[in-house]
Formats: C-alpha cells, sequence, structure tokens
C-alpha cells in the first residue's frame, strides 16, 4: 500500500519527543506490531531526549511540534536536521502552512496526529532509509500551495496530490486516474523530491535527493 | 390672421413637450394635480371676472338695452356656472369647448349691446381674462385653447367694429392679446417642466426604494418559509431517520400536515383579527413518543392581527416540541394575557436548562422559530433559561408598534394588510424631504415663468409705451431712468433665480424697496389723467417684478405690496390732480383686472407650492400599490420556486409517508429521510451570515450524520474564495447524499486551488451496486459542476469540482 522498501529489513531505532503520555503508548504499540523492527530507544515531553542518552543516537526523532505551553517548536526541529537527524514531524495541526514549514526546515515528512495509526510506522522506516514518504495531509497542503517559491508541478502531480489528500485511498485514485497504484506513488515521490530541492538547504534534503536519483525515483534533468 | 397661425405654431410646440415627458404610463402625480389646479384656477377666475364685468356693464347701460344685454350676458354666465359644475362632474369636452366658444362670442356680442366706454372696458377685461385662462383650462388640449383664444380676439374685433361702425379695428390691443395668450402658455409649460422633474426624480427614488422593500419582504417570507420547513418536514426527516419511534401510527397524519404546511403560499392570508386564547388553546401536546402535557392560564379573549397570531402560535408549537425533546420533563406550563395594550405569552417548563448563548447558530429552534418569527412581526421573543432552572420562552407584541413597524425598511407589510389610511400618510408626509423637493421645483417654475412675464412685458409691450410717449413725461428722464432700474432689478432677480439661489431677506427688502420708488416715480412724473392709461408704462408692470420676488412668501406679503403700490398711484392722482367720477372708475377698473389678476396668480403660485403635499401623498400611494404587486410577483414566483427545489426530493417522500406507501421501519426510506434532512439543513445554513458559507453548509451536513453516529473527519486546504449560493447547492448536495447513507465514519474535504475548489466526500457504498444517484434541490441548469464517482471495496468516493472565473473576485450572490 506505500512506497516501502521491503528489501531492508535492518531495526529501527527511535526517539519520541510528545509530551501527551496517551500518545506515546499508542505510538509504542503501532511499533510493536511492525513487520521490520523498530524500538522506541527514548521518550519523554522534552526535546532533550534526541540529544542526551540513548535518544541522541536514535535513527529517527519523532516530534511533537507543540511542547508544553511554549509556541511551535520549529527552532529544536531546525536544530536536530542541522545536526543531521532525520526528524518525523507529529503534529496536532492540521494546516497547511505548518506543513510546508516543516518540509522547508528539512523534516522527513509531516503527519497530523489523526493520521498517525495509518501511517506513521511507514513513514518512520522511510525516514531512517531516507526515503520519501507523502502522508494526505501533507498531499494536501503541496497541492494546494500557492507559495512563490514553491517547485514547479505538472497538472498531473497536483491533481494526485489532491485526490491522495481527499481519498486517503492509493487504490481509489489510481482506479479514478486510470493508472496503477505503483504510478501514484512515483508521482508522490517526485512531489517530494522536488520539495527537496527547493528552499533552504539542508543535508537531510540533500540526502533525500541523492538516494531519489540513486534508486531512479527521478531523473537529475527532472531537477 | 394669426388666429390659425399660432394655434398651429403653438400646437407644435405643445406636442413636442408631450413627447419630451417620455414615460408612456401617463402624466406623473405632480402633473395631473398641476393640471387640475390650473384648470380649477383659470375656470374660477374667469366666472369671477365675467360675473362682475357683467354686473358692472349692466348697471352702467341704457335701461332700454338691459333685455337685449341680459339676453346676451345671462347664457355667458351661464355657460360659465356649467363649466365650474363641471369641475366637480365631468362632461364631454366637445361640449364644454362649445360652452367655452359661446360665453366669449356673447360677450363680444354684447359689447354694442350695452354701449359706451364703460362697456368697452368691460368686455375688453373679460375677453383679455378668458383668452388668458383658456390656455390653463385646456392646458392639455393647447389647440383648443389656442382656438377660444382665437375666438375671443375675434369677439373682441368685433364688438369694436360692432359698436363703432366706421372704425376699423385697432391692432394694438390684439397684439397684446396675443402675448399674453403666449406669455400664459409659456408660464404653463415651464411650470409643467417643473412637475415634471419632481415627478421623474419621485419616481427613481421610489424605483430605488421600491426594491428595497421588495428584497425586504422577499427576506421576510424567506425566513417565515424556512421556520415552516424546520417545524415540519425537517423535523418529521430527522425522527425518521434517527428510527428513535416505535410507535409511529401519528405519521401518516404528521407527513399529510408537514405537505400542507410546505404547499401553503406564506404571506398571503388575508390579515384579519384573530382570538390568540382560541389558538393558544389548539397547541398540540406534541405527537408520539414525546407527548408534552400542557398546563394552560389563558385569559382571553386575546385580539391580535392574524400574522401576529400566527406567528406566536407557531413559536409555541415548537418551544413545546423542545420541552419535549431537550427538558427531559414531560409537562409545561403555558400562560397568556394581556398586558396594557401588549399580548403577552410565557411557556415555562421544570427541565434541565440550558446556556442560550452555547446553542449552536445552526440549530434554528428558538433563532428561527420563536424569535424569527416574532421579530418579522414586529414583536419580540425571549429565552430565559440556565441550567438546572427550567426553561422560560416569552413572547411579547404591542398594537401600537405595528404602525412603526410597517414602514421599517425590513419590516414590510404583507400584502393584503391594509396600510396607513390616508389620513396619516398625509399626515406624515407633511414636511419630509420630498414634499420640500417637490414644493422647491414648483416654486422655481412660479418664479421662471413671473420672471418671463415681467421682463417680455417689459421689453415688448412697455418699452414700446415709453419710447411713444416720452414728451408726456416730465421730466422724461426720470421715466427712463426708472425703467433701467426697474431692468436691472430684474435682471439681478434673473440670475438668482437661475442659480437656483434664494434671495437673502435684506436684498429682497431693498429691491421690493426700489421696486415701489419706480413705482412712485413714474406715478409721480406722469400727468395724474394720464394714469393706467397708454402712457402709463409701469403701472402694469410693477406687480409682476414684485411677484418674482416675493413668490415663495404668503400671499399676504404680495397682496401688501399690491396695496402700497395703488396708494402710491392714488395719492399721485388726488395730490396732483382733481380727476373726474368717470376718469376715476376707469383708473379704477384698469386697477381692479390689472392688480386684480396678479394677485391671482400670486395666490396660484402659492396653490401649486400647497399642492406638493398632496403630490407627495398620490405619489406615495401609487407607489405602494405598485410596491405591493411587485412584491406579490415576486413572492409567488420564489414560492414556485422554492416548492419546484422540493418536488424532486421532499414531497415524493412526505406523500409516500402520508398515504402509508413508504414505512420508517423501511431501512432504505430511513437513509432517504436522512438525506432529505441533511438537505434542509444545508439549506437553512445558506442564510447564515458567515465568512466561509460553503464550509457552513458542510459543517451543517456532517452535524446531521455526527447526530446519526457517523465519526466524519472534514479537512480543509487551499484559500478559500467566493462561491454563489447555486453552485455551492450542487457542491454540497453530494456530501449530504453519502454522508445520510454512510453509518460508521466518513471523510469530507474542500481543496481551494487558484482555479477551482474541489469538496470530496468518502464513505459507506450502501448501494449494493443499484444506482442511488438521487434528485438534489433544485439543480440550477447550465451549471459548471462537474461531479465524479468512484466506488472501491464497500467506500465510495464523490467528488464535486467547480472552476472558478478568472476573476478572483466574484460577487457572492
Amino acid at each position: 500500500m506505500s512506497n516501502t522498501d521491503t528489501s531492508n529489513n535492518a531495526p529501527v531505532s527511535v526517539v519520541v519527543v510528545d509530551d501527551h503520555p496517551a500518545i506515546l503508548a499508542g505510538v509504542e504499540a503501532w511499533y510493536a506490531a511492525s513487520r521490520r523492527p523498530i524500538t522506541v530507544v527514548a521518550a519523554g515531553s522534552s526535546v532533550g531526549e534526541a540529544w542526551t542518552g540513548p535518544g541522541s543516537t536514535a535513527d529517527v526523532v519523532v516530534l511533537d511540534l507543540q511542547l508544553g505551553e511554549g509556541g511551535l517548536a520549529f527552532g529544536s526541529l531546525r536544530r536536530l536536521v542541522d545536526a543531521g537527524r532525520q526528524v518525523v514531524v507529529y503534529s496536532m495541526r492540521d494546516d497547511e502552512k505548518t506543513a510546508l514549514n516543516c518540509l522547508d526546515l528539512g523534516a522527513a515528512t509531516f503527519l497530523t496526529k489523526s493520521e498517525g495509526r495509518e501511517h506513521l510506522v511507514e513513514a518512520t522506516l522511510a525516514a531512517a532509509d531516507e526515503r520519501p514518504y507523502m502522508p494526505p495531509a501533507l498531499a494536501g497542503a503541496l497541492g494546494t500551495n500557492a507559495r512563490a517559491d514553491r517547485p514547479g508541478l505538472s497538472v498531473r502531480e497536483e491533481n494526485v496530490l489532491i485526490e491522495w489528500f481527499q481519498s486517503e485511498s492509493k487504490e481509489l485514485v489510481a482506479q479514478r486516474l486510470g493508472i496503477s497504484v505503483r504510478t501514484v506513488n512515483s508521482y508522490l515521490d517526485r512531489v517530494r523530491i522536488k520539495y527537496a530541492n527547493v528552499g533552504r538547504p539542508a543535508r537531510t534534503k540533500a540526502s533525500l535527493v541523492a538516494r531519489a536519483v540513486q534508486d531512479g525515483l527521478v531523473d537529475v534533468d527532472d531537477l | 390672421m394669426w388666429t390659425t397661425v399660432l394655434p398651429m405654431r403653438l400646437g407644435h410646440y405643445g406636442a413636442n413637450g408631450a413627447e419630451a415627458a417620455g414615460p408612456t404610463d401617463g402624466p406623473g402625480p405632480g402633473e395631473r394635480l398641476l393640471i387640475r389646479t390650473v384648470e380649477r384656477y383659470g375656470v374660477w377666475l374667469r366666472s369671477t371676472v365675467v360675473l362682475l364685468c357683467s354686473a358692472l356693464g349692466v348697471l352702467s347701460a341704457d335701461a332700454a338695452d338691459i333685455p337685449v344685454a341680459l339676453s346676451l350676458l345671462v347664457p355667458a354666465l351661464l355657460a360659465c356656472a356649467v363649466r365650474l359644475y363641471s369641475l366637480h362632474r365631468p362632461l364631454p369636452s366637445a361640449s364644454l369647448w362649445a360652452l367655452d366658444a359661446s360665453a366669449v362670442v356673447l360677450t363680444g356680442l354684447a359689447q354694442p349691446v350695452l354701449g359706451g366706454a364703460g362697456a368697452d372696458v368691460m368686455v375688453e377685461a373679460i375677453l383679455g381674462i378668458s383668452v388668458i385662462t383658456f390656455q390653463h383650462e385646456w392646458a392639455t388640449r393647447p389647440t383648443a385653447g389656442f382656438a377660444l383664444a382665437g375666438l375671443g380676439a375675434a369677439g373682441c374685433a368685433l364688438g369694436d367694429v360692432l359698436s363703432s361702425p366706421g372704425h376699423t379695428p385697432e391692432w394694438a390691443p390684439l397684439v397684446r392679446m396675443l402675448v399674453e395668450v403666449s406669455l400664459s402658455r409659456a408660464a404653463y409649460l415651464i411650470i409643467r417642466g417643473r412637475a415634471r422633474r419632481a415627478d421623474r426624480s419621485g419616481a427613481a427614488r421610489a424605483a430605488s426604494r421600491r426594491e428595497a422593500d421588495v428584497a425586504a419582504a422577499r427576506r421576510t417570507t424567506e425566513r417565515e418559509y424556512l421556520a415552516t420547513l424546520h417545524d415540519t418536514a425537517s423535523a418529521t426527516l430527522l425522527m425518521i431517520s434517527q428510527g428513535d419511534g416505535h410507535d409511529w401510527s401519528w405519521l401518516p397524519l404528521r407527513a399529510r400536515r408537514d405537505l400542507e404546511a410546505l404547499s401553503a403560499m406564506p404571506g398571503f392570508e388575508a390579515e384579519s383579527i384573530v382570538d390568540l386564547a382560541a389558538l393558544l388553546s389548539c397547541v398540540p401536546e406534541d405527537e408520539g413518543p414525546a407527548r408534552v402535557q400542557l398546563k394552560s392560564h389563558i385569559e382571553g379573549p386575546l385580539a391580535i392581527p392574524s400574522g401576529a397570531g400566527l406567528a406566536i402560535f407557531n413559536g409555541v408549537r415548537e418551544a413545546v416540541t423542545n420541552v419535549a425533546r431537550h427538558s427531559g420533563v414531560r409537562e409545561a406550563v403555558l400562560r397568556a394575557g394581556a398586558d396594557g395594550n401588549a399580548v403577552v405569552v410565557e411557556l415555562s417548563d421544570t427541565g434541565r436548562g440550558f446556556v442560550p448563548e452555547s446553542v449552536s447558530a445552526r440549530r434554528r429552534g428558538l433563532s428561527g422559530s420563536v424569535i424569527g418569527r416574532m421579530h418579522a412581526v414586529g414583536g419580540s421573543a425571549s429565552v430565559i433559561s440556565s441550567p438546572g432552572t427550567g426553561t422560560r420562552v416569552l413572547w411579547r407584541w404591542r398594537w401600537n408598534d405595528r404602525a412603526r413597524t410597517s414602514r421599517r425598511s425590513d419590516a414590510v407589510p404583507v400584502p393584503g394588510l391594509s396600510g396607513p389610511g390616508p389620513g396619516p400618510l398625509h399626515a406624515q408626509l407633511q414636511n419630509t424631504a420630498v414634499v420640500r423637493f417637490i414644493r422647491g421645483q414648483l416654486l422655481y417654475g412660479a418664479r421662471l415663468a413671473a420672471l418671463l412675464i415681467s421682463l417680455v412685458s417689459q421689453f415688448s409691450i412697455s418699452s414700446r409705451q415709453l419710447m411713444a410717449h416720452q414728451d408726456v413725461y416730465h421730466p422724461g428722464w426720470a421715466q427712463t431712468v426708472a425703467f433701467v432700474s426697474l431692468a436691472a432689478i430684474t435682471v439681478t432677480g434673473a440670475v438668482h433665480t437661475l442659480r437656483g439661489k434664494q434671495l437673502s431677506p435684506r436684498a429682497r427688502g431693498w429691491s421690493l424697496g426700489a421696486v415701489l420708488a419706480v413705482s412712485a416715480v413714474c406715478a409721480f412724473t406722469l400727468p395724474p389723467e394720464r394714469l393706467t392709461g397708454p402712457q402709463d408704462w409701469a403701472f402694469g408692470l410693477i406687480g409682476w417684478h414684485a411677484l418674482v420676488l416675493l413668490a415663495d412668501q404668503p400671499v399676504r406679503a404680495f397682496a401688501a405690496f399690491l396695496g402700497a403700490h395703488i396708494g402710491l398711484n392714488a395719492a399721485a392722482v388726488f395730490l396732483l390732480g382733481a380727476p373726474t367720477a368717470a376718469q376715476l372708475s376707469a383708473m379704477g377698473i384698469a386697477t381692479i383686472t390689472t392688480c386684480g389678476f396678479q394677485l391671482s396668480v400670486g395666490v396660484l403660485a402659492r396653490l401649486l407650492q400647497d399642492m406638493a403635499t398632496a403630490a407627495a401623498t398620490a405619489a406615495a400611494r401609487e407607489e405602494e400599490l405598485r410596491t405591493r404587486e411587485r412584491i406579490q410577483e415576486e413572492m409567488q414566483r420564489d414560492h414556485k420556486e422554492r416548492y419546484r427545489a422540493l418536488t424532486a426530493t421532499t414531497v415524493p417522500l412526505l406523500v409516500g409517508l402520508g398515504h402509508g406507501a413508504l414505512s420508517p421501519r423501511d431501512d432504505e426510506v430511513r437513509l432517504r429521510c436522512g438525506v432529505e434532512a441533511a438537505r434542509m439543513r444545508r439549506l437553512f445554513a445558506e442564510s447564515d451570515a458567515v465568512a466561509d458559507p460553503l464550509l457552513n453548509e458542510l459543517r451543517a451536513c456532517v452535524e446531521v450524520a455526527e447526530h446519526q453516529g457517523v465519526t466524519v473527519s472534514l479537512a480543509v486546504r487551499g484559500r478559500r474564495g467566493e462561491v454563489p449560493v447555486e453552485v455551492r447547492r450542487e457542491l454540497v448536495d453530494p456530501v449530504a447524499v453519502i454522508l445520510g447513507r454512510t453509518h460508521s465514519t466518513a471523510r469530507v474535504t474542500v481543496v481551494w486551488t487558484p482555479r477551482e475548489v474541489r469538496v470530496s466526500v468518502v464513505g459507506a457504498d450502501r448501494t449494493d451496486g443499484r444506482d442511488t444517484r438521487e434528485a438534489a434541490h433544485g439543480r440550477a441548469a447550465g451549471s459548471e459542476v462537474h461531479v465524479a464517482r468512484t466506488t472501491r471495496g464497500g467506500r465510495v468516493w464523490v467528488e464535486a469540482h467547480w472552476s472558478r472565473p478568472a476573476v478572483t473576485e466574484v460577487v457572492p450572490t
């Protein structure tokens, strides 16, 4: 159902930064059910968990943007990205501005909490492998992005983004457009790579692009 | 010769004027009143002059000639009497014309019979006035007026020739008559022009006000319609879709009643007085599972107009339903009684109560059915409640509030409701801007006419007199200076008038003083026996100049001026000379005909200004009629349109339920009811004033689904834009349909791109392969909304998208 590279079965370590105990419990349960082993090596309500102890070497950081009473943790996200960490932003917020900002800062992906059950495991694995991942809420944000610095998308690419956002089902999108699920995925991946190639430079973005070229997801000429 | 040429020329002029009026539906109220006023004025003035002069003529005639004179003058007087009578009871215009013609011809023939200088003056005075007033009496038929004037001139000439045989008729009086006739017609045309202008601007104002009134009436009816829909079909369908009844025996009757309520044309019940006490005693205690026992304490009878009575009755019904649904108790107390000139109704329960402010804006039971309805009829309703203390709903309606609300802009009287009577309307308009405007226009017209008369008289007749008789004035230069000063005053007045400025009281005072000074100079530098004679150019002229200055003042001011003017001349006559009785009587008659006529014109100017209120009243009444017609038309159209929208969807459902063809226990029927209920909720949400109407209407549907236990995720992306209401209907409708058929989870999204708006819903596919695309509420023809539908594995995904116009700013409907 997703663009998972099933060939890689190496275990993945994760640090979860979230101030809600119920969320932490839910996340651990989903990871436990994953076919490929995912271990939560540290969890807590402070970003400090990702910088010290076992959390500092985790493959993936799952970060809630809204910690405590403070504003959105964009600063923390930037510092983590600058340190070369793969960050999956996992937020209550469901607005395109936040999603676009996170992507621009270099987050691996942006997930809303209502998408967690369906997409958190796959998003985490994709982040660990430096592969692109596009959940529906993010697709909706990219499909309607009107910022001046947005990358140029084809009409088809925009359509796939919006329909994926609307239906949350790649099978339905494929059926509507008369293409295969695989093609739907390739459109989504291409868009994600285009976004990694614009805006604020970050090491995570560069590695995402490099990996995509290497896997043949995109042509260098496309970028 | 000119009698034939003139009517044609001026008749042509008159025709031009008629064309310029433009509107095909005849003259406006101002012009019609003007025509009537000048006609009455003309007939009365002429009749008065004929009567007075005839009496004087008979008195001064030889005894032997009196029977012959009477046989000529009595028919002339009778003709005038019939003409006066015709002012009240219109007669055929051909016979009226014949009467007028015979009056002038007979008077002309009386001249030789009566004989003597006295008779000449009388007959000339009668004919001189007649030719002038004919132009007003026959204002709408200038040809007839000119023909009568021609006859008058002919009569005058005939009398001259017959009374002094061998004498060639003099041209000067005829030329004078020609000038007077032309001036009279011109004055009428000037004032009529102003009246038309007032009518036109009044009509333009009225048209825009009418639009506002019609729109307000449509809104009021729309509100009432939505409230009715909410209390009837919407409530019934929602109950069925929720399936929370085991005993459905009440349903067929209720469904049939709902259907009647929907098809009843709202707002067309004739307004009558009803007894609210009797109405309230029939408030149903709700049907089926939700029975509420009402304890009534009603102190009747309570007389109230049917509109307000129904608003209270319907509101109480809805409030009783609310007690059943929300209060948790099965008992309520209904009180009604009079409080002074107000009717007060209260429904209270001891149930669980609620916080009125916390009720969602899309819950319409209280805001629409109870409060909105009362506002629409000019009453008030309030809800007092808090958790744990029960709920009280209060209705209040006052008798004397009504006159006020019926003129309010957003509460237009329902057609069929008796409007304000002639008395109050007349009084209301007494000093409004409209009346002031009409009065201003007519005053301006009167001023212009007086100005024209004074200028033409001064520079045609008077200037010739002055030049011809230079030798008799002593000193001559004094008269010339007076002439020039008078001209200067008139030109100053003309400039002021044409610029539309008011004379300051100071300037007016000075000008009047100067005119009086001219009067004095002329009176004292002319030999006294020549005063009012052919050499006196000033005596008849002074009055017109004064009229220009005094047109907007009460008539007594003008009369006082004329008195002073006559006094100066009389003083000159008595101080400087010793006039004979014959000279005095000729002077007296000249004074009466000249100044009397001028005074009568002053009175007319005043009458015209007073006419403004009547004109405004007539205009307002016509306007009210026209507005009512338009409202009726529009409301009938709206109603048809609304009913048409329901015929495809709700109506068949109610018919089926009402006649037992559809069962509320059937799942498919319940699903259809749920869809219709959601559609109605969306319709109610249409009239909410919110920033994002599309999202608001979607939420209305989502709320119905959530109420039935569906988990709906609603997500929006992109920058919101404007979407016309009919497009929104089509965009939201698939959502209502799919949500109505989904029982588990659903996803609703709105995506705004710069080019389009896309509304999508994913829900359960419960069609089992059947095609259940249901007819939507009133699908607009030629709509640009495209719907795509995909089903897979028990899920259905429907997307409606609409291409937004290239222009980003779209006027919201």
